[in-house]
């Protein structure tokens, strides 16, 4: 067991098929209001988790690239010194939480974050009649006029670190729901969600082997020096190439 | 007559009238600034200083005190997943009728209670606890750290926040169940004090 711990991710590109699915697990999960064309066309859906695709070599020789891109949960998080009321900053899980309370919609952040993961609540989110029993009681649904972004599901790590004292256990990889929603839901484990400050999960393995020499791991946007929690493994294969998002 | 005494002069109805209207206009706006004030210190007390201070009308008036105090029965009998979950939730009308289908037959509440359990429908109570908006309190959590840290059982600290329900004849809110109130408790007890330990 570890003194504090570190949340964080690994996403294997070479696993990912570009199903979407963990899209609509964030959705669901997360009281995300439904994205409609307009919202599209005018740039303002809300995706907590996208998939980013890329085509690569000249038609008929192409293949698709997909690249799921959350908040990366960076260590040196652009968007924490912009904010005036503190209502996005690091705790000491590695987490770069949102409070919605404070935010005043000011939308520095989302100016300030290279990867495109902070979202504005344009309008007051709606839901059809029939959907609104589904909405997710752990999570506040957030009005008109302020950020949101991905939490790493921090309700159900919260939960998780709760009953795993109550019951007197230590928490390991993917123990009572500890995943966020994408990772439960992603079809060939693209992602893996755990704790980087215990050498004997998953992800600190899977990190510590990516990330030597040599190795598959690398950051988005790594130059920026944003230290994030989140590792993606490169594509394995003839046509090895950096991801064109680096 | 020397010039430049001073003469009282008789007001004119014109200019009593526009006293009057001034008089009324001052009247209203004192009274609008003393509702202000009201809602103001009710706002910041977490509940109403005039109004429905003693607790909201219940659809069936449901006395804890002949519940708990004469009959003897515990909170957690009836809010059964308080040491549980996050909600102490609030029992189905089948659970009242384990007793109350024998018991209580002249009550005027009782009637209505059976009316509804018939029906197949549940009590709309008001609700009188109430954490601000964005909060996410966990009850399971609390009682299990009080009732360990004092070596009580879990029926006993529910008075901590809620106060002596059991002797109450209508339930009200009688701690504010503010921001300061509950990182002051969480300060004295260590508990973490991070926004996300609450806000998410």
């Amino acid at each position: 067991m570890v003194d504090s711990n570190k949340w964080g991710m690994v996403v294997d590109i070479d696993r990912c098929t570009g199903c979407q699915g963990c899209v609509v697990a964030c959705q669901s999960e997360n009281n995300i209001p439904i994205n409609l064309e307009e919202h599209f066309n005018q740039r303002r859906a809300i995706q907590w988790i996208r998939i980013e695709r890329y085509w690569e070599g000249e038609y008929p020789d192409v293949k698709a690239r997909f690249i799921p891109i959350m908040c990366q949960h960076c260590g040196s998080a652009p968007c924490e010194p912009v904010c005036p009321v503190y209502a996005t900053y690091h705790n000491n899980e590695g987490l770069n939480v949102q409070v919605y309370n404070r935010c005043i919609g000011t939308r520095f952040c989302a100016n300030g974050c290279p990867y495109h993961v902070r979202f504005f609540n344009f309008w007051e989110p709606e839901w059809p009649e029939s959907l609104k029993n589904q909405l997710n009681p752990d999570v506040t649904v957030r009005s008109r006029g302020i950020m949101e972004k991905c939490s790493f599901c921090v309700q159900r790590i919260q939960r998780s670190t709760r009953e795993s004292e109550r019951d007197n256990e230590i928490l390991e990889d993917g123990d009572r729901g500890l995943n966020p929603a994408c990772v439960n839901a992603c079809a060939s484990n693209s992602l893996i969600f755990g704790n980087f400050n215990d050498p004997d999960s998953t992800v600190s393995k899977m990190k510590e082997d990516a990330m030597q020499e040599g190795g598959r791991g690398y950051r988005l946007m790594e130059n920026l020096g944003t230290d994030t929690n989140v590792i993606y493994l490169r594509k394995v294969g003839e046509s090895v190439v950096e991801a064109p998002h680096g | 007559m020397i010039p430049g005494d001073f003469q009282p002069q008789k007001p004119t109805g014109n200019q009593l009238a526009k006293l009057g209207v001034l008089g009324v206009v001052l009247l209203g706006i004192f009274i609008g600034i003393v509702l202000v004030l009201t809602f103001v210190i009710s706002s910041w007390m977490g509940r109403p200083v005039i109004f429905g201070h003693d607790g909201p009308d219940q659809p069936i008036e449901f006395p804890h005190e002949t519940h708990v105090e004469e009959l003897g029965m515990d909170c957690t009998f009836c809010h059964r997943t308080v040491e549980k979950e996050a909600a102490a939730s609030v029992p189905a009308t089948g659970l009242c009728m384990t007793c109350h289908s024998s018991v209580g037959d002249d009550l005027e509440g009782i009637t209505k209670m059976r009316s509804l359990y018939e029906d197949g429908r549940s009590i709309h109570w008001v609700r009188v606890h109430r954490v601000p908006d964005h909060v996410h309190f966990v009850h399971e959590a609390h009682i299990r750290y009080f009732s360990e840290k004092d070596g009580v059982e879990a029926k006993d600290v529910c008075a901590t926040c809620h106060g002596d329900v059991a002797s109450m004849d209508k339930v009200q809110q009688n701690r504010a169940l503010k921001m300061g109130d509950c990182v002051n408790c969480h300060k004295q007890n260590n508990a973490p004090t991070d926004c996300v330990t609450c806000h998410y």
